[in-house]
Order: structure tokens, then C-alpha cells, then sequence
């Protein structure tokens, strides 16, 4: 948690601020009662209407700074937590960009996103109450309880009665809402989840004809979150008659024990009033700190969500090696990968070598491991065991950025962002000009962008899944580089639109191309070509050795030819 | 003195208030009696909270004149009185807390069986609207109105509700009791109040532009983070985390000067509340006192004017704090209504079908999702009972819709599919469907157990039945691998078993159900080659015997069909058996030859 208090370290000054204009709300706020008593015990005893006057004057000044002060106190604590979510925010998005795949698989991406906005949030929006309650709520406290002894009656005792019946109330209460707290949010998350997995499945449902027992399936939770709803209530609202009836019995008790307070100490009838007043305000200010200990376990679930993602150990570390050869060699040596908490190796001792103007391929099922194999040679994860080489000399020890500028990736899941055709174009070379992007996107068979202008929207939506894997393609060639990584990134493609995508890959033939697939036509032109299954290289060789050979090979190969892709 | 209010968002507005408020009194209708001994408990818990200050007021007095008679040596306080005075104050209390409790629990119940009963007619209309409708509307918005609209109107039901009326009542009612004291003070008090409703008012349309501001600014960097998070891979594979950071922080930054201003004006509102009660404060204290000195008033009247202030003050707060819920109510329960009004899916006709004796004929069907979009062109073609038909065309080309039409998920443009020679409209629905059975790529489980899930094809189907189904389509063998077998649970997203196992169980379940027809989309590339193969293994499996509508991609499929329909743009470009295609040397015949010619 410790983290978290970091982006409060340079607004401590405006922090002070708020403390100080509270402090002075505070104390003219309290001066109020002392002077309506002196009204009462001066002026109106001794009938003095100059001195009632005098004093309104003074409580009219104090109310005017008062009012001044409330305000500073609000401009001071809207910069503070809204800055203070500005830093944390900053923090984390920083955070998460060095994550490594290894990280951002432990806590996932959409979980990585609430964080980042959500809870962020939450925690802003605590802080303003904060501010309010935990600086102002003692303030008022501390003081009404100095006001009451100046007072110098002898009716203290009373205030630590109510303060007392207060807690227990406050307690007893808690405890029997609190654990139904969790379990109301649980209840929650099933009606959610019963609503959405009834709204997906609307077409199976009406083709078995099952709604009635849809129906019966979501009364069920609902009417538990029914029963939760109306116990949770009725426990909880018992609190507030309950309190306020204390409160007004401590006024009675003033009254009673006043009356004869007066009659053997002597005090006065404003002084009464004046305690009734102060008592009250040391009851309200307890009673808001124990509202902040109610909003205190959703501050807590946020902050820990934060501070999971602050204290999250980076597993990829960037190397010293700038200078990177052309024309090397990527060389797998023993390579093992085993995601965290996995009792399975993803990848077992693989070996192969990337190699300037070759091709190798790599085919398998599904789950096989043929993605981490790419994942490992940007270094978007490490191996758990085994080296990767460039030219001899381990990745690891090379500078990240010069090793990523060597390597073109294209994934399987083709991911635009947010801009135009152009911007999205200029993720993959910085600098490129018009005539290179559309130079790219002709290779890359991209015949529907008619402007580099175009709006590609969040996350590329307004294109097919077609389209996005194209322009993801054009992306990872229009610059130059001395690898390129195809991540399956031609399923989505029709045969014929492959096949030319392909024929105008060859224009690449000086670097290292490595194609991942499940499609036998994507990859038999390779040079070699690696059999994975369940994270083992099985068997290699060319398309022709391979259908001879390789068991796994020939019964992908027969399955595929008796399937009709252009007909898809 | 009062704590600042939390951040208030400005409500969304409702577009048609008058139905808006119909439409919430007509649920409230049903609960008439409750709600009308919740008011009646509103109003006696606030009438005795009133009148306690009045008393306290003349105890107070009592003890101020005890103490003058004590100074002046003429008598003492009189003490008799003043414990009667106390005693009738905490029995009001007594009272007004009883009833206020009484009020709330009586409300409470009011509400929550409101929301229930909503939640139950939304999922009962999310079950029977048209499937159009279910498309039509975005899932996520359909969800938020089951849950947060649902929400947002029962918490401004209960909370305006009663607030309304208790802030109403106790308005007037101190209003009377002030008056009763003095009218000089009462009028000083009272006309602070349509000012502080302006002021309120301004500020909050002021704060309001900011507000809306920032709104866009957040958006956007919340789209920004998301993107970012997504495509973390090519961020870090192209090296843009420099250039992805420089455009987080103008984002950030741009969103923080906007939030900021919008959050310090929207806290005006509880300096300026805390300035007019101070202000009232004063301004009882001083001419209270006056008037105690022209034996107006007596003393405790100024202690009960200091108690009527505040209960005077902290209405108006609550009245404008729930003219923002009652707006927000009113556009969750707009959302919630336009919903339920959605016309259910019809069925007009009770004409049961249990079997089919001849066949199915689509005779020049015609079918747009948007008018003047044509998805389906007059096509016509018949299956004989017991035959395998093959769908066969390019994605897009209205495969899918063909066969959603015979399910009658949709109502035609034109034309008629026949079952027996009668029009599938003059069915009934449900059993129509019952006949149907339907494994599509997009397999839909729920999570459950596995178990469940398969029966979910036959409610009644015993233990014995599902596992045999299961071992049916090749299933069980990876079933019996899992730690609890059939007992193994799915999770929420139903993503602890793989796609093509999720693909078997669905077929499992078809099988279970014992359909006449079938329709069947065969796997394509996003499952394995090797569980590919037993999916087409346990299809094959299912379709012995039975009459299939077969979304076809492989070969051997389409060979052994009976009839191919080849389908281009929505209409049929060529029928067939495979050798009749092939003679027909058509599209059929080049698309088959070049296919060959790839791969062999």
C-alpha cells in the first residue's frame, strides 16, 4: 500500500492548506454557540441591546470567513485528489507498458484496465471524503470537546454516555451487515451473469425451447438477492431512528441534569444551549468518522487492486548491446517455457535457427506452443530455461529497443489502434511516407482503403476481421527489418487472397521469415518446417520430406486437402 | 456546519417525463396499501419530531426562569414541570423513531419486491422478444437495464419517495410551529430560501459545463488506456512506448484541468448551504435576543428556532439532492419500459408438429435484416425427409440466415418455406423449434456443470443417457481427464475446456435431444486439425438416419450429401448432387479444381 501514498508526496504543501482553511472553518464555526450564549447570558440578562447587536456583527464576520474558509477548503482538496488520481494513473499506465506477457497473463489486460480507470476513481473519490471527514470530523470534534470544558459544566459525562451507546449501536450493527455485505456482491455478480449468459445464448434457447427454464434459473438468484436485500435493509435501517433518538435523548438529559447544574454551580441558561449545540456537533463529527470506516473496506479493495499492479515485479530486463549486425542469425538453444502456475511446459527444449534469406515455418494444433515461440524472439516474454542467440550472444543481453527494431511481429489476433490508415501505418516505421504505406498496403492486398486518411476507430472495429489481419500484415512490412514474425495472421484470409499476399512476401527474401499456421498451403514453400505438438518440435524438414515422414504431418495434410477453404 | 456533499454527477435526463412519471406510478399502484401506511408512518414520525423542539424550547425556558427566580431569591426551578416537559419529549422521539423505522421497512419492501418483479419481466422479455430485437439492441445495454437501470429506480423510488414527503411535511409543519413562535423571525428565515434555490440552481448549471467537459476528456483516455492495454504486444514489439506514454500524459493532463474545475465547482454547493445556515444561525441568535428583551419570545423559544432552522435548511438540501435521483429514475425506468413495450415474439397458431412425414420446401424466399438489403433472393429448393443437404458459398454469402429462417427466428420479406406442405407460419413455434435441433460454431454453454449442460437437450434424460451421449460424439474420453468428470464445472466464460470441446458437447446435447432435423455448421479453421476431426466424426455421428441442413467445408461432407446448394450473394447459383455439379462444369467445378490443385 505504501505505494499508493507516493503521488501524495509532492501535494503535501496543498495538503496543509486544506488542514489550515479547515482549522479556520472549524473555529468560527465554534465561536457560533459561545457567542449565542454570551447573547443570552450578557444581553439579554442585563437587557443590553448594544451588546446584542455588537456580538450579531462579530458572528456575521465569523460566518463570512467562515464561508471563505469552506471554500478554500474545497478549491485545495478538488486539486489534490483529482491530481492525486492524475499522478497515480500516470504511475500505473507507465507501470504496465514494461509488463512483459508473463505479467500481464498473472493479472489480466481488461483486469489491468479497470485498475487503471475504475479503480483509480474509486480511490479519487474516497479522498475527497477523506478530506472532508477524517481532517474536518476531529477538527470538530476536538474542538466542541475544548469548547464544552470551557464551559465548565459539570454535564460532560453525558456526551461519553451517548458517545458510548453510539459505538455499540455502530458495532453491533456492523457485524451483523458486514459479512452480508460480500455476500450481496456476490449475489450481484450471478445476476449479471445469469443475464448475459441467458442473453448470448438466446438462440439455443429458443431452439430447445427452454425458456421457462431460463425463467425458473434466474428467479432463483434473483429471488435470493431478494431475501439478502430485504435483510440487509431492515438491519440497516434501524440505525438511523436509533441514532437520532439517542441524539435527542442526550439533548433531554442536558436539559434535565442542566437544571440542576444550575441551581448548585450556578451556570448559565446560554451556557445550556451553548452545550447542546457543542454536543451535538461532538456526536455528528463521531459519526462521521464511523460513516468513513463504512466507506473504508471499498477504499481498501481499490487500493489493493492498485498496489498489486505497482508492486508487481518486472521479469524483463533490457540489456546493454545496442549495435545489432545485419544479416545475423537467431539461434533456440534448449529453449523451455512454462507459464506461471502452470505444472505443464508450454515449450520443451526447442531448437532451430532463423537464418537471413530463409523461411522456416511452424505448424501445429492448437495450444501446441507455436505462438510463445514468437513471443519469445522480441523478448515480449523470457524463456524459462534455454537461450535464444543472436549471432552467438544471448538476447537478453542485447539494448530491448535495438533488439525490437530487428524484428517485424505480426500476431494472430490483428489489433489497430485508434487514428487513421496512416497513423496506423507509421506504428510500423515511423517515418514512412505515402508512397511506402501505399506501397505496403498493395502488398499486402489491402484494396479498401482509398484514403491513408481513413478513421480506424478503438481497437480497428469498423474494419472485418479480414481487413484488420491485412492491414496488420501491411503494418509489420512496411519497414525494413532483418526478421519477420507471422503469427497466424492468414486465417482470416480467403485462399486466393493468401496465395497473393504470399507471392508478394517473396519481395522479403533477403531477411529471416518465420510463419506460424495451422493451414498445410500457408507453409509449404518453406524451407523448413517445424512440427509442434504439445510444446515439442516433433519433426522437420520441406513440405515433400515431411509427407513422407512425419505421422502428425500427413494426417494434418489429409484432413486439410479434404477441406474446402475457397468454398468458405 | 455540514460536511460537504460527495461529487454530484448531473443526472441524465428522461426524454418524456409525463410518461416517465406514468409509468412509475402504475408500478407503484400494486403497492398501494403499503405505500399508503408509509406515508401515514411519514407523517405522524415527523409531526412528533416537530413539536419536540417547541417543548424543549419551553424547558429551556423554564430553567432560564428558575434561574432568574433563584438570582432574585423568588423561587427555584420548577422541577415538576420540567420533568413532565422531558418526559413527553422522549416519548415523542419514542414514537416519531418507531414510526420513522416502520416508514423505512415498509418502503424497503415496497421497492425491492418493485425491482424483483422488473429484473423477472426483463429476462422473461429478453426470452420471448423476436430475434431481431435481441440484435438489435447491444448486449451490454440490454444488460445495464436489467441490472443498473433497475438500480437507479428502485434507490430514486426510496429515496425521493420518502424524502419528498418527510422534506414536505417537515417544511410546512416547521413553518407552522416557527410562525407560532414569531412571525418577524419566521419571515427572516424563510426568505432566505428561495434564494439559497437559486443560488443552488446556479451553481449547478455553472458546474454542469465543466462537468460535461471533462466527461469527453475521460472518455477518450479511457478509450486510450484500453487500446494501450490490448495492444500492449505491438506496442512493445514496435517500440512505442515512448510515443504511447507522450500521448497518456497530454491525455492525462488534458483530463485533470478540465476534472478538476468541474469537481471544485460542483462542491460549491456545500460552502454556500453551510454559508445560509450559518447566516440564518446568526440572524435567529440576534433577533431572537431582541425579542426576548420586548418579552416577545421567551428565551427557549430561540433554542427551538435554532432546531427549526436546521430542520429547515436540510430539507431544501434533500429536496434538491433528490430532484437529481428522481431525474435519474425517471430515464432508468424510460429505459427499463421502452423495453418491456417491445412486442413480444408472436405465435399465433396452436397447430402442433411432432414429425415430419414428407419434406421441406423453401419456395422463392426472400429475406432482409434492413429494408433494401436483400440478404436472401428468391430462393427455392426442397429436401425430401431423410435427405442431407449441403450449404455451400463464400462467408456472407447468407448460409446462416437460410437456415435461421426455417427456425423462424425471423418472419420472411416474401415467399414460404413448407413443412408437408404447409407454410412453417401455420405452426406452432415451439414445436417447431422442438424438431429442430441446431450445433453452430459459436457453441453457447452456461456454467454448470458438464453434466447439465448436456442435458440441457433432454430435461429428463438420466445420468446413464448423457454419459452415453457423450461417449456418442467421442466426448467422454476427455470428460472422464477432468479432475470431477461430469460433475466438472464450467466457468463463467466457459473457458477451462477448449473451443472444439465445447463443440462436442453441444453436439452431445443435440444428440440427446433426439431431433428430426438437424442444422450444422461444420468446424473451420479455429479448432485443431485433430479435434477437428472428431467433431466431423461425431456430426457424422448425429446425422445417421436424420434430415441435415449441413453448413458444409469439407469435401467428403459435401460428396456424400444428397443435394449441394451452392449460394452466392443470397441466391442459389447452382443445385445439385456433387457428380450433377461437377457435369455442370460451373462455379462449383472451378472453385473444386483449383482447390485441388493447391493443395495436392
Amino acid at each position: 500500500m505504501k505505494k499508493l501514498f507516493k503521488p501524495m508526496q509532492n501535494k503535501i504543501h496543498l495538503i496543509l492548506f486544506i488542514f489550515i482553511f479547515l482549522l479556520i472553518q472549524v473555529y468560527c464555526d465554534l465561536t457560533l454557540p459561545q457567542y449565542t450564549a454570551n447573547i443570552v447570558n450578557i444581553g439579554i440578562q442585563n437587557t443590553n441591546f448594544q451588546y446584542i447587536l455588537d456580538t450579531g456583527l462579530i458572528m456575521l464576520l465569523m460566518v463570512a470567513i467562515s464561508a471563505l474558509a469552506t471554500v478554500g477548503v474545497s478549491y485545495f482538496s478538488s486539486r489534490v485528489s483529482s491530481g492525486y488520481a492524475k499522478d497515480l494513473r500516470k504511475i500505473i499506465y507507465n507501470k504496465v507498458l514494461k509488463f512483459s506477457n508473463h505479467e500481464l497473463n498473472e493479472i489480466s489486460r481488461s483486469s489491468l484496465i479497470t485498475r487503471t480507470t475504475n479503480d483509480v476513481n474509486q480511490l479519487q473519490g474516497v479522498l475527497g471524503f477523506i478530506f472532508t471527514t477524517l481532517i474536518f470530523a476531529p477538527l470538530l470534534g476536538i474542538g466542541s470537546i475544548i469548547k464544552v470544558f470551557e464551559l465548565q459544566t459539570n454535564l460532560s459525562w453525558i456526551i461519553l454516555v451517548n458517545f458510548v451507546a453510539v459505538i455499540i449501536l455502530l458495532v453491533v450493527i456492523m457485524v451483523r451487515v458486514l459479512p452480508y455485505f460480500k455476500i450481496t456482491q456476490e449475489i450481484i455478480d450471478r445476476i449479471n451473469k445469469t443475464a448475459r449468459e441467458i442473453l448470448i445464448g438466446i438462440p439455443v434457447i429458443k431452439a430447445f425451447v427452454r425458456q421457462d427454464f431460463e425463467e425458473d434459473k434466474f428467479q432463483k438468484v434473483n429471488k435470493e438477492f431478494y431475501d439478502v436485500n430485504i435483510y440487509v435493509f431492515k438491519t440497516i435501517l434501524i440505525m438511523l431512528p436509533l441514532m437520532t433518538m439517542i441524539m435527542n435523548i442526550m439533548v433531554v438529559l442536558i436539559l434535565y441534569f442542566g437544571a440542576y447544574d444550575a441551581i448548585n454551580n450556578g451556570i448559565l441558561t446560554g451556557d445550556i444551549i451553548a452545550f447542546i449545540q457543542y454536543a451535538t456537533q461532538i456526536v455528528t463529527s463521531f459519526l462521521m468518522i464511523g460513516g468513513f470506516f463504512i466507506m473504508l473496506p471499498r477504499f481498501l479493495v481499490s487500493g489493493r487492486r492498485i498496489s498489486e499492479v505497482l508492486n508487481t515485479e518486472i521479469t524483463i530486463t533490457d540489456g546493454e548491446i545496442e549495435e545489432i549486425s545485419t544479416n545475423s542469425t537467431i539461434e533456440f538453444r534448449d529453449v523451455s517455457y512454462r507459464y506461471p502456475g502452470s505444472e505443464k511446459e508450454t515449450l520443451k527444449n526447442i531448437n532451430f535457427s532463423l537464418k537471413p534469406g530463409k523461411t522456416t515455418a511452424i505448424i501445429g494444433g492448437i495450444g501446441s506452443g507455436k505462438s510463445t515461440i514468437l513471443n519469445l524472439i522480441p523478448r515480449l516474454q523470457d524463456p524459462t530455461s534455454g537461450e535464444i542467440l543472436i549471432d552467438g550472444e544471448n538476447i537478453k543481453k542485447f539494448n530491448l529497443k535495438s533488439l525490437r527494431e530487428k524484428i517485424s511481429f505480426t500476431p494472430q489476433k490483428a489489433i489497430l489502434f485508434q487514428g487513421d490508415v496512416r497513423s496506423n501505418m507509421k506504428i510500423g516505421k515511423s517515418d514512412a511516407s505515402d508512397e511506402e504505406i501505399k506501397n505496403a498496403l498493395d502488398l499486402s492486398q489491402v484494396d479498401f482503403v482509398e484514403d491513408l486518411a481513413e478513421e480506424v476507430t478503438q481497437g480497428g472495429s469498423n474494419f472485418s476481421g479480414g481487413q484488420k489481419q491485412r492491414l496488420s500484415i501491411a503494418r509489420g512490412i512496411i519497414g525494413k527489418h532483418d526478421f519477420y514474425l507471422f503469427d497466424d495472421c492468414f486465417s482470416a484470409l480467403d485462399m486466393n487472397t493468401e496465395r497473393k499476399i504470399k507471392d508478394n512476401l517473396k519481395e522479403l527474401k533477403d531477411s529471416s521469415i518465420l510463419i506460424v499456421s495451422q493451414r498445410i498451403s500457408t507453409i509449404r514453400d518453406a524451407d523448413e518446417i517445424l512440427v509442434v505438438d504439445n510444446g515439442e518440435i516433433v519433426d522437420r524438414g520441406t513440405h515433400d520430406e515431411l509427407v513422407e515422414s512425419c505421422e502428425i504431418y500427413k494426417e494434418i495434410a489429409n484432413i486439410q486437402i479434404d477441406y474446402m477453404e475457397a468454398l468458405l | 456546519m455540514s460536511p460537504r456533499p460527495l461529487r454530484r454527477k448531473p443526472p441524465e435526463k428522461p426524454v418524456d417525463n409525463r410518461r416517465a412519471i406514468r409509468n412509475i406510478l402504475t408500478l407503484l399502484k400494486d403497492h398501494k396499501w403499503k405505500l399508503i401506511l408509509t406515508v401515514v408512518c411519514a407523517v405522524i414520525s415527523t409531526a412528533f419530531t416537530i413539536i419536540a423542539p417547541l417543548l424543549i424550547g419551553q424547558a429551556t425556558t423554564l430553567i432560564y426562569d428558575g434561574i432568574n427566580n433563584l438570582i432574585h431569591n423568588t423561587g427555584s426551578i420548577d422541577f415538576d414541570s420540567l420533568i413532565d416537559l422531558l418526559t413527553i419529549v422522549v416519548a415523542l422521539y419514542a414514537v416519531s423513531s418507531l414510526f420513522s423505522y416502520l416508514q423505512s421497512i415498509f418502503l424497503i419492501e415496497v421497492t425491492t419486491k418493485i425491482s424483483y418483479d422488473l429484473r423477472e419481466k426483463l429476462i422473461e422479455k429478453i426470452l420471448h422478444l423476436p430475434m431481431d430485437k435481441v440484435e438489435e439492441n447491444k448486449r451490454g445495454d440490454i444488460l445495464s437495464r436489467v441490472t443498473n437501470d433497475v438500480d437507479s429506480l428502485q434507490n430514486g423510488i426510496t429515496q425521493s419517495f420518502i424524502q419528498l414527503i418527510t422534506a414536505v411535511i417537515t417544511l410546512i409543519g416547521v413553518f407552522l410551529m416557527m410562525l407560532s413562535i414569531n412571525i418577524w423571525m419566521t419571515l427572516a428565515t424563510v426568505i432566505l430560501i428561495p434564494i439559497a434555490f437559486l443560488l443552488i440552481r446556479f451553481m449547478t448549471k455553472f458546474s454542469q459545463r465543466y462537468f460535461l467537459k471533462q466527461l469527453e476528456f475521460k472518455g477518450s483516455l479511457n478509450g486510450q488506456i484500453e487500446e494501450t492495454f490490448t495492444g500492449h504486444d505491438i506496442i512493445r514489439a514496435f517500440n512505442q512506448e515512448d510515443i504511447s506514454m507522450e500521448k497518456f500524459e497530454s491525455d492525462n493532463e488534458n483530463w485533470f484541468s478540465h476534472e478538476w474545475k468541474s469537481q471544485f465547482y460542483s462542491s460549491l454547493n456545500g460552502p454556500l448551504m453551510n454559508f445560509i445556515s450559518n447566516f440564518t444561525y446568526v440572524v435567529v441568535a440576534v433577533l431572537g435576543a431582541v425579542f426576548v428583551l420586548q418579552r416577545v419570545i421567551a428565551v427557549g423559544d430561540i433554542l427551538a428556532f435554532f432546531q427549526y432552522t436546521q430542520s429547515f435548511t436540510r430539507p431544501i438540501q434533500q429536496i434538491t439532492r433528490v430532484m437529481n435521483q428522481i431525474q435519474t429514475a425517471m430515464a432508468a425506468s424510460e429505459r427499463i419500459f421502452e423495453f418491456l413495450e417491445y412486442e413480444d415474439e408472436e405465435n399465433p397458431s396452436s397447430n402442433e408438429i411432432s414429425e415430419i412425414k414428407d419434406g421441406i420446401t423453401f419456395e422463392n424466399v426472400s429475406f432482409s435484416y434492413t429494408p433494401n438489403e436483400k440478404i436472401i433472393k428468391n430462393l427455392s429448393f426442397d429436401v425430401k425427409k431423410g435427405e442431407k443437404i449441403a450449404i455451400v458459398g463464400e462467408t456472407g454469402a447468407g448460409k446462416t440466415t437460410i437456415v435461421k429462417l426455417l427456425m423462424r427466428f425471423y418472419d420472411l420479406d416474401s415467399g414460404s418455406i413448407k413443412i408437408d406442405g404447409m407454410d412453417i407460419d401455420e405452426y406452432d413455434k415451439h414445436s417447431l423449434r422442438s424438431l429442430i435441433g441446431m450445433v453452430l460454431q459459436d457453441s453457447w454453454l452456461f456454467s454448470d456443470t458438464i453434466s447439465k449442460n448436456i442435458q440441457y437437450g433432454n430435461l429428463d434424460a438420466t445420468g446413464e443417457e448423457i454419459k452415453d451421449a457423450a461417449s456418442q460424439v467421442y466426448a467422454d474420453n476427455f470428460i472422464r481427464q477432468l479432475p470431477e468428470g461430469y460433475e466438472s464445472e464450467l466457468n463463467e466464460d466457459t473457458d477451462n475446456i477448449s473451443h472444439g470441446q465445447k463443440q462436442l458437447l453441444t453436439i452431445a446435447r443435440t444428440i440427446l435431444s433426439k431431433k428430426e432435423v438437424l442444422i450444422l455448421d461444420e468446424a473451420t479453421s479455429s479448432v485443431d486439425t485433430r479435434t477437428e476431426k472428431l467433431i466431423q466424426k461425431a456430426m457424422d455421428k448425429l446425422m445417421e438416419g436424420k434430415t441435415s441442413f449441413i453448413i458444409a467445408h469439407r469435401l467428403s461432407t459435401i460428396r456424400n450429401a444428397d443435394k449441394i446448394i451452392v449460394i452466392e450473394n443470397g441466391k442459389i447459383i447452382e443445385q445439385g448432387t456433387h457428380e450433377e455439379l461437377l457435369a455442370l462444369k460451373g462455379y462449383y467445378y472451378n472453385t473444386l479444381n483449383a482447390q485441388s490443385r493447391e493443395n495436392v
